[in-house]
């Protein structure tokens, strides 16, 4: 089961906008990141920004577009590791677009986590994390089938 | 120790995800972890390997034995990949929040 992060986001403009800001690579370099996506299915990219050697990510992030439905849905992966050739995260965004009266709903999915499905709740639903680690990391490990 | 491996791929497999269980209750030696799986010791020995990468696991010595035990920085470095992404994608969104108000503006003023 992989299920992690999800944020949800409102805009004030209408999905088409939205759309145009999330595959149009020029402007996905305003807001996100440098990249050469072009909205195919099956195209593969790649985003640039600056490494970060603490989380083993050299700054280069790999992607392959799988699914496209204009205005409403993109898909594709996410990977990234210490130097090329070595993938440690390898994930799958999800964008989905929702229209509303006065603007859009988005919802961003970043998923593929494997094995973590309430380890991942649990991180985010409770503080103090550190005390019990094993406790309650054996607690987690017991619930993740 | 520097992290070689990315814990969420170490921790995608269930022989590891047991190992991992058996020492939240007590550290152990490779040996006494071993005796609780059907596969052999060295294919034992190659998981604790894995987890030990990705910082999982610390190994002492202890006499003639191998201890292993949780390290708890190796689960900080998930939940810090966790929270890393969270704050990432609000601050990007927030900045595509600009860039779309940016656009109606310019759009406004043609």
């Amino acid at each position: 089961m992989q299920r992690d992060l999800i944020i949800k986001w409102f805009f004030a403009h209408p999905p088409e906008k939205v759309w145009e800001c999330l595959t149009d690579p020029e402007l996905v370099n305003q807001w996100l990141m440098k990249n050469d996506f072009e909205p195919v299915v099956g195209h593969k990219f790649r985003f640039h920004t600056k490494p970060i050697p603490k989380m083993s990510f050299d700054g280069v992030v790999y992607c392959e577009v799988l699914e496209i439905i204009p205005n409403q849905k993109l898909v594709y992966t996410w990977k990234g590791g210490p130097e090329p050739g070595i993938i440690g995260l390898d994930t799958l965004l999800t964008w989905t677009l929702y229209p509303e009266a006065d603007g859009t709903k988005l919802v961003l999915e970043h998923t593929g986590f494997k094995g973590f499905k309430n380890f991942i709740a649990s991180v985010f639903m409770e503080s103090g994390w550190k005390k019990g680690i094993a406790r309650r990391f054996g607690k987690v490990l017991g619930e993740m089938k | 120790m520097r992290n070689v491996l990315d814990p969420f791929q170490a921790i995608a497999d269930p022989s590891r995800r047991q190992i991992l269980m058996m020492l939240t209750k007590d550290k152990q030696s490779i040996n006494s972890l071993a005796g609780n799986f059907e596969m052999s010791r060295p294919a034992v020995s190659k998981h604790v390997r894995v987890l030990y990468e990705a910082g999982l696991i610390q190994i002492k010595d202890q006499g003639r034995e191998r201890l292993c035990e949780l390290r708890q920085d190796g689960f900080d470095d998930i939940k810090n990949w966790l929270i890393f992404f969270d704050q990432f994608w609000k601050e990007k969104l927030q900045n595509l929040e600009q860039l779309l108000n940016q656009r109606i503006n310019i759009n406004e003023n043609d």
